[in-house]
């Protein structure tokens, strides 16, 4: 090395990303340390909206949690809703009616849609798509407004009860269902064409971000990130709950695990969630939504592990009952807070801009993370 | 996907102008009232005839957000006195409207709720329909 | 119609008669005149940038199947006004650890070579201000230093995001100056001169856009980078690095970087119009009519890629205009070159 450029040296530099900061999904924040423009190592810090729900809910009853389900992962406030309803369920051995187990698979793939919907919104917005935000947003808007139908409730529905749903859904819910679902097909093609057909999106997130099945089995990250790799593992198939077995559907899978499988993934999936709701519209028997039990509801002793296939990975449910009317320990598998312990695995290497789409690829809800 | 570099592109433009050209989906909010479902949860409303200041909404309210007042009279029998709802801490779940026996409380769509001061948010629902009822009677009277 | 077509000449003719008539040297009138040209030009430039911000909004709400703004006027048609009076009434915060001199003048320096391009920008019939023999090179030369007042901020502000955000700047615009010096070329030779008013009078019969595609297509990418707009507004870059150099700007400081960037809009676009449209021909209408209504067709363009874009990575960024724009626009001035003496050898 020349002496007159043994002087010249480049410092790594530390930048704080986050909690406030456009394009990180809430308060989530990442200490940063760059090398320019690219990223060398990332820690994550979390805890930012820590409100202490599992501790809540041992001062709660077992109804009294399920609003509180809601806001755990605010985005699929319904399948929160099932993964906690059918955790008691199973504590108590609780048969549900007919008809509610096909409306909660109903809600509970419309609301995969919907989250699925922000997650395209949100990736197309921390690539600059503004337009690519409005369009999904749009039509999750009609979605809630479904939930709205039927629930009175748009984003925190607690619309799932324990042994059933809190009511049947109203006349008009169907035709608005109906021309949903008839309309649908074509919101997709035109994300397609707006986001993914989009030469500089492809650019942006081929070959970024790259998780492969083995890593993210050891990192327990599950979901669509974990089917983007390539692994068809989908709890709905893999070990049904409900009444998931009755329905045909395909689990769409990636190859190469980049930020560019994970949004077709959950596109893909969109598509089959519409074709799980066809069915059950088609299928859904009259009957009564709710099972007869006693107004305050005690499990017996005993302890309970329910997973679901939650719109972002698998939602677990730990609950402990020592017979009292309270849970005496609830623990939540949140997925979005497995899945971004990935995350600096994931952007090593990368661009600044690389970690805000890869970011945006892993689809975290910081309600979850934090709890 | 595509065959020449360049036609997504071209396809994101065409959709792009298309919408330009179309009709906006937004709501004009404040001059067009939203239309809202029957079953919105809005504002609380209590009926006080129906209400036997049982306790069981408050009970079963997971945040503790009703407080119920109440005197017995000379058959000791409970009468509802007030009905206080802190909206600062409401859920908006519906668990307390599902417990009521009686069926006297119920959701309106009244979601127009922001108030300057946190007081403003606490709302005596048992004052509010006696009030309700006496410009009723003025107006009928 | 004539007189339509000929009310700034005419004016221009008055005032000058009218300073005559009160005895003045032929010097002290051309000095007023100018005055009055330099009022005039910013005049333009501000109604058009206070115009621009709000049909941005509006075109990225029609795409958007939303309104934009239609609160403040009819039609919301006085939202500037209204986001300019709270950004006046804005603090103007100085961060503690900057260095407060370059950061005040960064902010007043974007405006002066924002507002000095116009100079050479031939608005109608023998309407510009100064037809230098080398309006082009002018206009290049003086378009490129605002980066200096981007860097200046960014620097300035002692902030790591605006620091990534004006090395990008910097990288980015020194990269496609040269593309797009390079995409006029082209309309250069064919023109057989710098200056504006012999480049719009080349294009009587037919406009250079058909004659040079690829060089406008070449100036449309690297204009749209020289103006840091979607797709490539990486120095913003608001999902990474929140708003770059003008992260810590705010109030009026802040407004002007955003004004400056509104006023590049329509310079590069009215350059567009100039090199490639026919600048003010037209049929009918009175010319600078004519004029303006290109140049919103170019700037609908602009909005229309940006609302459309996602944001193109900082490395591939480098890579379009040093792989592709640079031998793309080299190669059109060699096509060009060999048709023109091929032509010439025809002996048309």
């Amino acid at each position: 090395m020349p002496e007159s450029t043994k002087e010249l040296y480049t410092e790594e530099i530390t930048l704080n990303m986050g909690p406030q900061h456009p394009s990180t999904h809430g308060v989530y924040r990442g200490i940063l340390t760059m090398d320019g423009e690219y990223v060398v190592g990332v820690e994550n810090v979390i805890g930012y909206l820590h409100r202490g729900l599992e501790k809540i809910a041992e001062n709660r009853t077992y109804t009294q949690f399920i609003p509180y389900t809601d806001r755990l992962d605010y985005l699929s406030a319904m399948l929160n809703n099932l993964g906690y309803v059918q955790a008691v369920e199973k504590l108590m051995g609780i048969e549900v009616p007919e008809r509610a187990e096909y409306l909660r698979i109903i809600m509970a793939e419309l609301q995969r849609m919907a989250s699925h919907m922000v997650f395209v919104a949100s990736f197309a917005l921390d690539l600059s798509g503004w337009t690519g935000w409005m369009y999904p947003f749009r039509d999750r808007e009609r979605i809630l407004d479904l939930f709205e139908m039927a629930s009175g409730s748009r984003l925190t529905t607690s619309y799932l009860r324990i042994g059933g749903v809190a009511e049947d859904v109203p006349e008009e819910f169907w035709p608005a269902l109906k021309a949903l679902l008839a309309d649908l097909p074509r919101c997709f093609e035109e994300y397609d064409g707006l986001i993914t057909g989009n030469e500089i999106f492809q650019a942006r997130t081929k070959g970024i971000g790259i998780l492969d099945v083995a890593t993210a089995l050891a990192y327990g990250v599950t979901g669509p990130n974990l089917r983007a790799a390539g692994l068809a593992f989908d709890l709905r198939k893999a070990r049904p709950y409900g009444i998931y077995s009755r329905f045909d559907f395909e689990i769409p899978t990636g190859q190469n695990g980049d930020s560019f499988d994970r949004f077709v993934v959950r596109i893909q999936e969109m598509r089959q969630s519409l074709r799980i709701i066809e069915q059950a519209v088609r299928e859904i028997p009259a009957g009564p939504v709710r099972a007869k039990l006693p107004k305050v509801l005690r499990p017996p002793k005993g302890e309970v592990y329910h997973q679901i296939e939650g719109s972002k990975g698998i939602l677990g449910f730990y609950l402990v009952s020592d017979g009292s009317t309270r849970p005496y320990r609830l623990h939540i598998r949140g997925p979005s807070f497995v899945n971004l312990g990935a995350f600096p695995l994931m952007v090593k290497g990368g661009t600044i801009q690389d970690l805000v789409s890869t970011l945006a690829s892993i689809d975290i809800v910081l309600g979850e993370v934090d709890r | 996907m595509s065959g020449v570099y360049g036609e997504g592109l071209l396809k994101g433009l065409g959709i792009t102008i298309r919408h330009f050209f179309g009709k906006a989906i937004t709501e004009q909010y404040p001059e067009r009232r939203p239309k809202l479902a029957p079953r919105f949860h809005g504002l609380l409303s209590l009926d006080p005839t129906k209400c036997t200041a049982c306790g069981t909404c408050a009970n079963f309210c997971p945040n503790g957000v009703i407080r119920i007042k109440s005197e017995r009279d000379e058959q000791k029998r409970r009468h509802l006195t007030g009905y206080e709802v802190n909206l600062l801490y409401c859920l908006f779940c519906g668990l307390c409207v599902e417990a009521c026996p009686e069926g006297a409380l119920r959701f309106t769509p009244h979601f127009e709720l922001a108030t300057y001061r946190r007081a403003g948010a606490i709302y005596d629902l048992y004052a509010l329909s006696r009030e309700a009822a006496g410009e009723r009677r003025a107006a009928g009277g | 119609m004539a007189s339509v077509e000929t009310v700034f000449l005419s004016g221009d003719q008055w005032l000058k008669n009218w300073l005559f008539s009160w005895g003045m040297p032929e010097s002290w009138v051309f000095l007023c005149t100018v005055v009055v040209y330099a009022v005039a030009v910013l005049l333009f430039v501000f109604a058009n940038v206070i115009f621009l911000v709000y049909l941005e909004r509006k075109v990225a709400g029609y795409m958007q199947q939303r309104l934009g703004p239609n609160r403040v006027g009819p039609g919301g048609i006085f939202q500037c006004v209204a986001d300019a009076l709270k950004l006046l009434g804005k603090e103007d915060i100085i961060p503690a650890s900057a260095d407060r001199g370059l950061f005040r003048l960064a902010s007043l320096l974007i405006f002066i070579p924002a507002t000095m391009l116009f100079v050479v920008i031939p608005f109608g019939r023998e309407m510009i201000v100064a037809d230098l023999n080398v309006g082009l090179l002018y206009f290049i030369a003086v378009g490129s230093t605002a980066t200096i007042a981007v860097l200046m901020g960014g620097w300035s502000a002692n902030n790591k995001y605006s620091l990534l955000g004006s090395m990008r700047a910097v990288a980015q615009m020194i990269s496609y100056e040269i593309p797009l010096a390079f995409s006029l070329l082209g309309v250069i030779m064919l023109a057989g001169s710098l200056r504006m008013s012999e480049i719009v009078a080349a294009q009587k019969d037919l406009w250079f856009v058909v004659l040079q595609p690829v060089a406008f297509i070449t100036y449309f990418i690297a204009a749209t980078a020289e103006l840091n707009r979607g797709p490539f507004d990486l120095p913003e870059g608001e999902q990474e690095i929140i708003a770059g150099p003008f992260v810590e700007y705010s109030g009026m400081r802040y407004a002007l970087f955003f004004l400056a960037e509104y006023a590049n809009l329509v310079s590069v676009s009215a350059l567009a119009v100039t090199l490639f449209f026919g600048g003010w021909q037209g049929p009918w209408l009175p010319s600078w009519l004519w004029f303006v209504i290109k140049v919103y067709f170019m700037i609908f363009l602009f909005m229309w890629v940006k609302w459309t874009f996602p944001r193109i990575r900082v490395d591939h960024l480098m890579g379009l205009a040093w792989k592709f724009l640079l031998p793309v626009s080299l190669v059109n001035v060699f096509v060009t070159g060999t048709a023109i003496k091929l032509f010439q050898a025809m002996g048309w």
